[in-house]
């Protein structure tokens, strides 16, 4: 029965059960299987987020933003810098960070977004790095000691905590997170009017603008929406991982990691994302744990890739939907072939 | 005295030292339907963008229903009352018909309810509401320009200006194309069209105006325009024809 509960109710039968089962094997995830897989479980719900946060400007509105990943490490700094240097709760710099990124993504948007393509590409990328040098010799950020954060209050604004903030609590603040942002992806990119324009701009933008989109000021708002989310999962990343240096959260390879997960998966798709991030984190992770490597998987991701460029464009969603265009394949085949004279 | 929808004067547009657009005077009556007709290059794209807001102006104004408009952004011009399209049909191809049509953004205070409903008007209006949920990728070229009209047609424009509506349209479908124009016509809706195909200039077009080296030569009907001789010049360059009008 799901009377009562109006989202289950408009879904058609079969879904319904499907959702409703994938919630409750979500939620018992932890409980079932332990903290090793609520800790695999933390990072694969963070990377699908961030990974979806990408999408929003990389797929949804075909802006390729390359320094992405800075906005991780501004909610990471923001929500560190307001526990440690401060003294202030967690849900002071889960504030912060949203303030603090949609602020900075706010200035970087008005030059940067008159920019397209390459141009942008390394305009965005020229400022994550730029943003890393900034951390690494501001004494507020901890330089290049970094900050080390408390992990678990003892009281929240007086009040007694009643639980222990461990794996299991970072595996459901994760899982919220995670799931508003793909809510937010779906209500706002495929259902409401807003993602058509973003999808409209993206497709072309002198026809968006002719039909009344001020695409300048549509593009800022998905590129400061974009940021945001990322800088959220920054900032729980930051109480969860407790130790923040600049060269690891606002190292290049976390925008890297976005950029592969959403065009392994598929750009401009709600699932591409969940696909993507998905996979790679697995991929990564559990090569790590069971082969003892850490770099196995990228040779992996490597060819994936160049499948995916050659062969399927629309990604993995775009192979499940049946997107891929044989004529197209038959061309990249043909070429390759002749490229290599395997032909 | 007349009631100018669009009036410019001395619009004037250079890419260096090539004057696409020479100090361009027109007025286009409110209600009427006007062609724009000229040889390939004669500046009539570089008109309707610099007019519709692409392009700055280098010199001169363009003025909209009594305002002065020169410069303005085209989506501000697109909410003002101006829509047009593009001589390249341009759907949005990753979205569906009624996405495209919903795309669209005015400010007329409707709710997303009464937007919806409009889109489903102009949809059975153009004949595509049975494609309203298909891809706009897999439309004919036909009904492409069907849909560009229909996404115009949901700012409520005064000034609907075309770039070659019947280019690469099948003779039925361009039948129901100059229909539709014929009917909003009717019902009030000024249209600034660029055509090459002259018999439907001859059908569609109340008055015409010429352009040539990007400049605007000549004006009038239809008639009187194929019998001037700057007109005859700018077609056949300079050699006389034995011909009644321009040999279009």
């Amino acid at each position: 029965m799901t009377d009562g509960v109006p989202f289950l109710d408009r879904l058609p039968g079969a879904r319904r059960y499907w959702y409703a089962g994938l919630a409750v094997f979500l939620i018992a995830w932890p409980l079932l299987f332990g903290n090793f897989w609520a800790r695999i479980g933390v990072g694969a719900l963070m990377w699908i987020g961030l990974a979806q946060s990408w999408n929003m400007i990389g797929g949804y509105a075909g802006y390729l933003d390359f320094g992405h990943g800075a906005y991780f490490g501004i909610g990471a700094f923001a929500a560190g810098i307001a526990m440690v240097q401060f003294g202030y709760p967690f849900l002071v710099g889960f504030a912060l960070a949203l303030v603090v990124s949609a602020a900075i993504a706010y200035l970087v948007a008005v030059p940067t977004l008159r920019l397209t393509g390459a141009y942008f590409a390394i305009a965005t990328w020229a400022f994550a790095e730029s943003m890393k040098q900034v951390a690494l010799v501001t004494e507020i950020t901890g330089g290049t000691f970094g900050l080390s954060l408390p992990r678990s209050p003892e009281t929240f604004i007086g009040v007694p905590v009643p639980f222990q903030i461990g794996e299991t609590f970072f595996y459901y603040a994760m899982l919220v997170l995670c799931l508003a942002t793909l809510a937010l992806t779906y209500y706002l990119f495929e259902r409401h009017e807003f993602g058509y324009r973003v999808k409209a701009l993206r497709d072309d933008q002198d026809a968006a603008e002719s039909l009344g989109i001020d695409t300048t000021r549509v593009k800022r708002q998905v590129y400061v929406l974009s940021c945001m989310v990322a800088a959220v999962f920054g900032s729980v990343h930051a109480w969860y991982i407790v130790y923040i240096h600049p060269n690891d959260v606002l190292a290049a390879i976390i925008t890297d990691r976005m950029v592969i997960m959403a065009l392994l998966g598929g750009l401009g798709t709600l699932t591409g994302p969940v696909v993507g991030g998905l996979l790679v984190f697995l991929l990564e992770r559990l090569s790590s744990v069971f082969l003892g490597s850490t770099t196995f998987y990228l040779p992996l991701i490597g060819i994936l890739i160049m499948i995916t460029v050659l062969f399927a464009p629309s990604g993995i969603i775009g192979i499940l939907r049946g997107e891929v265009d044989r004529d197209e394949v038959r061309k990249n085949v043909k070429e390759l072939g002749e490229k290599f004279d395997l032909l | 005295m007349t009631d100018d929808i669009l009036r410019t004067t001395d619009l004037t547009k250079q890419f260096g030292a090539l004057t696409a657009n020479d100090e361009i005077s027109l007025s286009v009556e409110r209600g009427e339907i006007r062609g724009i007709i000229g040889p390939n290059g004669s500046g009539k794209t570089t008109f309707f963008n610099t007019v519709t807001g692409f392009y700055k102006p280098d010199g001169g104004s363009v003025h909209f229903d009594g305002e002065e408009v020169t410069g303005w952004e085209p989506h501000r011009l697109a909410r003002r009352g101006i829509g047009r399209t593009f001589q390249i049909v341009s759907p949005f191809k990753n979205m569906t018909v009624r996405q495209n049509m919903l795309a669209v953004q005015t400010e007329d205070g409707r709710s997303r309810e009464e937007k919806r409903d409009r889109a489903g008007e102009i949809m059975e209006f153009l004949e595509i509401d049975h494609i309203a949920d298909n891809e706009a990728r897999g439309m004919s070229g036909g009904q492409q320009k069907l849909l560009e009209l229909g996404r115009v047609l949901m700012l409520d424009p005064e000034l609907v200006m075309l770039d070659e509506p019947a280019a690469g349209v099948n003779p039925a479908l361009e039948s129901r194309i100059m229909d539709h124009i014929h009917e909003l016509n009717d019902e009030g809706t000024t249209f600034v069209v660029i055509e090459h195909d002259m018999h439907v200039m001859k059908t569609l077009a109340d008055s015409v105006s010429v352009f040539d080296s990007g400049s605007h030569i000549a004006q009038g009907d239809f008639e009187a325009v194929s019998q001037d001789d700057a007109v005859r010049e700018a077609y056949l360059g300079g050699t006389t024809a034995e011909d009644d009008e321009v040999p279009i």
